[in-house]
């Protein structure tokens, strides 16, 4: 059998029920034994002395009987009672009787003749009674109880010899209530003491009982005992007795008698209750002694369980725990075991979490830390109605100068610049989110004031020049700041609108700082629209190249149509190319989209005349990517178009990142046969390496000189100095927004060889180009 | 069987005057065939008078070894009976008889002591001194009356050829007054036979022992 003990939630609260139970069972089993065995003792020690009661009653029975035989015997001998007995002298007889009455203490006394004439009794019905115990009396009989003035009676009988037998004496006793009583107070045991009588019908009724009742509880036990003279048990209306009974000597004729012995078990086990007390009260006091004892014994057990329970629940809770080591039992080493378990999931959990939120290079905080530090501040700043200043930090140019002088001086940068941060923004919470990006957060005070302080001695900070190995190093750095509640309330709005402001600092120069707007919000949003919907502009054609003439001033022609992207929105119509083509360069789609223009524009100009060229602008970052020198190759053959046909027009911008790569594809690229002009000249670093790093077919003039050429002073100088230049290193230039006359007759004035701008014609589409050039003496007059 | 000498001298006296002798032989038996001893059979006429017997004669009870003796006598009515003590103690013999009211009360050895019996009847003799002496006379008024021998008989000769009466008496003969009647008409020629089976108590003896 499986014992099943319920479960505690206390350890200690099941060691006690535990322990206090097997001991509860014990004592029950214990106590119920010694309960039995006093039961018995008790009912054997009733049954054995009632018993010896039975015995001292038969002889107290017998001596009573012998008593009074001896009294009738002597009285039956009386020569002159005898004599008055033959005279018949009945006064005599009486007075004798009544003298011995008095004298043995008798209620009766009588004699019975042989002629069945009773003498003694004065009352008649009596007299008819005793009258008829002649017969016993004649068959021999000499006592007994019988029936006699409606009382159980004991009758003792003396015969009368003169010397014939002439009768009887007969003496009665009483066993009523009151004789009992007597025979009751000789006994050593407070039994009680009856006479019962049989009645015709089966019944045994009391002596003394004039109503005549029986029970039939008292009829089997009485025929049951007297047959086996044993006591047992008799169950009455007053409870359960011990009870025996003795069958009494009988009169022939009378009805049978039985003397009941009874003593209640209420009252044998009297005298055993304090016993039985005393051992209940002991098993109780007991019981509350082990309950009490394990009690305390199992808080000694269980107290250093508990505190490691309680020490491995606040564990679990992430708090830093220790118990305390008692002695050297398995509890002790438990213990000892679990402080170096919980010192050392505290160390891992350390290392773990410095690694999750801190920045191996810069050993600054990360994106997560910062991440949650943000979130906390936030939540503290709701709370207290305060402000959060979040400013978004990146290097200018990092990427050309990780590019140009290697990973390790980028990397060093980094590791300076992180700490530049970390000294001059002491008070405030620095990460790096990755590559040169940093965020500073601070929680602010009343003035805003206090912000611009920050962002300035931090680009100040960063400014300061630095060595890094061989190089000189002039890090400059952009700032975007972004300010909770207004500017956003969360973490993430917070962060992207920073950025949106850092990416407005970029735009308007180096080194400087930006607070966002919502405007900006605006615009991002905008160019992220941009941004997915130009995923499919090129596979939904929905580009398309314009093209706009440059007119040879030496040739008096058009010399070659410059191909510019154009974008049918389906929605928002007609997008400028300087809205899309950043973000296109942002994406990387400007690698998919430079390869189609490419293709497209070689495609149209093969369609062309043979001396009119097609210039494709090439973004830097097309130049980054692989496949360029593939895009270009491929355009030439599947058009058919002539390499020097092909003009790629590309910016200043281009020789800032990887300039040795980009000279290597350029040369490559003229090894073909195709040209190469420098767009958008004068803007910029127009640094004069440049043109020495590589022989561009032509130089490109700026539409700004061009724009201030007729009204600022210098400028014309500029263009001609340029063209000089460029004529002096054996490349042509070309003056781009040429849109009035002027600005024509002064460019032809300075040498330039070849113009572009409304003046001749606006970008038009490929269909439109064949009846341009039908018409190209219009635009000859007015070069004119 | 000396006491039935002067019985049969009695009977042989009225011989002559009563015509025509008749003999009678009584038997008493015990249901189961024993003889009954001690029995004391007296007929008496019927519708005549019985003549009294003669009262002459020497009758004695002796009282030896702490006992009567004989236990049952037969004795004519107005007969004296002397009493004489063999035993070394004394005796104080009674008697509450109708027939006989008398107490010898101290009868010492060898005193003769004679009391005339008077009165017909049965006459229980006690010893006030030892309960278990015991003896009866029976004082009848006719001359037939005669007690059985060892053998339980009785034999009567020369009775008058008449109706009589026979009664039959014991000390503990099981009847009312401890005796048995019947009637017999007596002729002459063979003795005529008259059997009586009767049941005997056993002597009453005194309570000396147990209850």
């Amino acid at each position: 059998m499986k014992l099943r003990i319920p479960q505690f939630g206390l350890l200690r609260t099941r060691l006690t029920v535990l322990y206090a139970s097997l001991f509860a069972i014990a004592m029950l089993c214990v106590s119920t034994a010694l309960y039995v065995v006093v039961e018995r003792n008790a009912e054997a020690q009733v049954r054995n002395e009632l018993i010896a009661s039975g015995t001292i009653f038969d002889r107290l029975w017998m001596q009573r009987s012998t008593q009074l035989r001896d009294a009738a015997g002597l009285l039956a001998r009386d020569y002159g009672f005898r004599a008055a007995l033959a005279t018949h002298d009945r006064g005599t007889i009486e007075s004798a009787l009544d003298n011995l009455k008095s004298r043995l203490g008798l209620r009766m006394a009588f004699i019975v003749g042989i002629d069945g004439s009773v003498t003694g009794i004065a009352d008649p019905a009596t007299a008819r009674e005793a009258a008829g115990l002649w017969s016993a009396l004649d068959a021999g009989a000499t006592t007994g109880v019988v029936s006699l003035g409606g009382e159980a009676r004991q009758v003792i009988a003396a015969p009368v010899l003169s010397p014939v037998l002439a009768g009887w004496v007969v003496f009665t006793t009483d066993l009523s209530r009151h004789e009992m009583r007597a025979l009751e107070r000789l006994s050593a045991i407070p039994l009680t003491a009856a006479v019962y009588q049989r009645q015709p019908s089966g019944s045994w009724v009391g002596a003394d009982d004039d109503k005549r009742t029986s029970t039939t509880a008292v009829d089997q036990f009485i025929e049951t005992t007297i047959r086996n003279g044993q006591p047992s048990e008799l169950d009455v209306d007053h409870g359960t007795s011990i009870a025996l009974a003795k069958p009494l000597p009988g009169m022939p004729g009378a009805p049978r008698a039985v003397l009941l012995l009874r003593y209640p078990m209420a009252l044998a086990l009297a005298e055993y209750r304090p016993l039985q007390l005393a051992i209940a009260l002991t098993g109780i006091f007991g019981l509350a002694l082990v309950i009490f004892a394990t009690w305390r014994m199992a808080r000694s057990i269980t107290r250093p369980v508990s505190l490691l329970d309680d020490a491995a629940g606040r564990l679990a809770d992430g708090e830093n725990v220790s118990v305390p080591v008692e002695g050297r039992d398995e509890i002790a080493r438990l213990a000892a075991s679990f402080n170096r378990m919980a010192a050392g999931i505290a160390e891992r959990e350390r290392r773990i979490t410095h690694l999750a939120f801190n920045d191996t290079l810069t050993g600054l905080p990360n994106r997560a830390l910062f991440h949650e530090h943000l979130d906390h501040l936030l939540k503290q700043a709701e709370r207290r109605s305060g402000e959060v200043a979040l400013l978004c930090l990146d290097l200018d140019d990092f990427k050309s100068i990780n590019d140009t002088l290697g990973h390790a001086v980028g990397d060093e940068l980094l590791r300076r610049v992180a700490n530049r941060l970390g000294e001059q923004l002491g008070e405030a919470f620095v990460a790096r989110l990755g590559g040169d990006e940093f965020v500073v957060v601070l929680p602010l005070g009343k003035t805003q004031g206090g912000v611009d302080m920050l962002a300035r001695r931090t680009l100040e900070a960063i400014a300061i020049p630095m060595h890094i190995g061989e190089h000189d190093l002039v890090p400059s750095s952009s700032i975007g700041i972004a300010i909770s509640p207004i500017d956003g309330n969360d973490a993430e709005t917070l962060l992207r609108n920073a950025d949106l402001a850092l990416y407005r600092a970029k735009a308007s120069g180096r080194g400087s700082f930006c607070y966002f707007e919502q405007s900006m919000n605006e615009h991002a949003q905008e160019r992220r629209v941009i941004e997915s919907d130009l995923h499919h502009a090129l596979s939904n054609r929905e580009l398309e190249l314009h093209f706009q003439p440059l007119f040879d001033l030496t040739k008096n022609r058009i010399s070659a149509f410059e191909a510019l992207l154009r974008w049918h929105h389906p929605t928002r119509g007609m997008i400028a190319p300087v809205e899309f083509i950043p973000v296109a360069e942002e994406t990387g789609l400007i690698v998919p989209i430079g390869a189609w223009v490419l293709q497209e524009a070689c495609r149209q100009a093969a369609l062309w005349p043979a001396h009119i060229r097609v210039a494709v602008n090439v973004s830097s970052v097309q130049f980054r990517r692989p496949g360029l020198g593939t895009h270009i190759v491929q355009a030439l053959q599947s058009s058919g178009l002539q390499p020097d046909r092909l003009e790629v027009e590309i910016t200043e911008s281009l020789f800032l990142e990887s300039a040795e790569e980009t000279i290597k594809l350029l040369h490559s690229l003229r090894a073909l046969g195709v040209r190469i002009a420098l767009d958008d000249f004068g803007t910029g670093y127009s640094s004069l390496s440049y043109l020495q790093s590589f022989p561009f077919d032509k130089i490109k003039i700026d539409q700004s000189f061009i724009a201030n050429l007729l009204t600022r002073p210098g400028a014309g100088a500029i263009v001609k100095a340029i063209t000089d230049l460029a004529t002096a290193l054996g490349m042509e230039t070309t003056a781009e927004g040429v849109e009035e006359t002027a600005q024509l007759s002064e460019l032809r004035a300075h040498g330039c060889s070849s113009v572009q701008g409304y003046l001749f014609s606006r970008p038009i589409a490929a269909k439109d180009i064949p009846t341009l050039l039908k018409h190209e003496g219009d635009i000859r007059a007015k070069a004119a | 069987m000396f006491e039935m000498r002067p019985l049969a001298v009695i009977a042989a006296l009225f011989a002559g005057t009563v015509a025509d002798a008749a003999d009678l032989d009584v038997q008493i038996r015990t249901p189961n065939g024993g003889p009954v001893r001690d029995a004391v059979v007296t007929l008496h006429l019927v519708r005549q008078a019985t003549p009294l017997p003669k009262s002459s004669g020497n009758f004695a009870i002796d009282q030896q070894n702490i006992q009567f003796h004989p236990l049952v006598s037969v004795v004519p009515i107005g007969a004296s009976v002397a009493f004489m003590n063999h035993d070394p103690v004394r005796h104080h013999v009674y008697s509450f008889s109708e027939a006989k009211r008398f107490e010898l009360k101290v009868n010492e050895r060898q005193v003769n002591r004679v009391v005339v019996f008077d009165k017909a009847g049965i006459v229980p003799l006690g010893c006030n001194i030892h309960d278990r002496m015991i003896a009866f006379i029976d004082v009848v008024d006719t001359p037939w009356a005669a007690k059985t021998d060892a053998n339980g008989n009785v034999s009567f000769h020369g009775l008058p050829a008449a109706a009589v009466t026979i009664d039959v008496w014991h000390p503990y003969l099981r009847a009312p007054g401890n005796q048995v009647s019947r009637g017999a008409a007596l002729s002459q020629g063979p003795a005529r036979r008259e059997s009586f089976t009767v049941a005997l108590r056993s002597p009453p003896r005194p309570p000396d022992a147990g209850y």
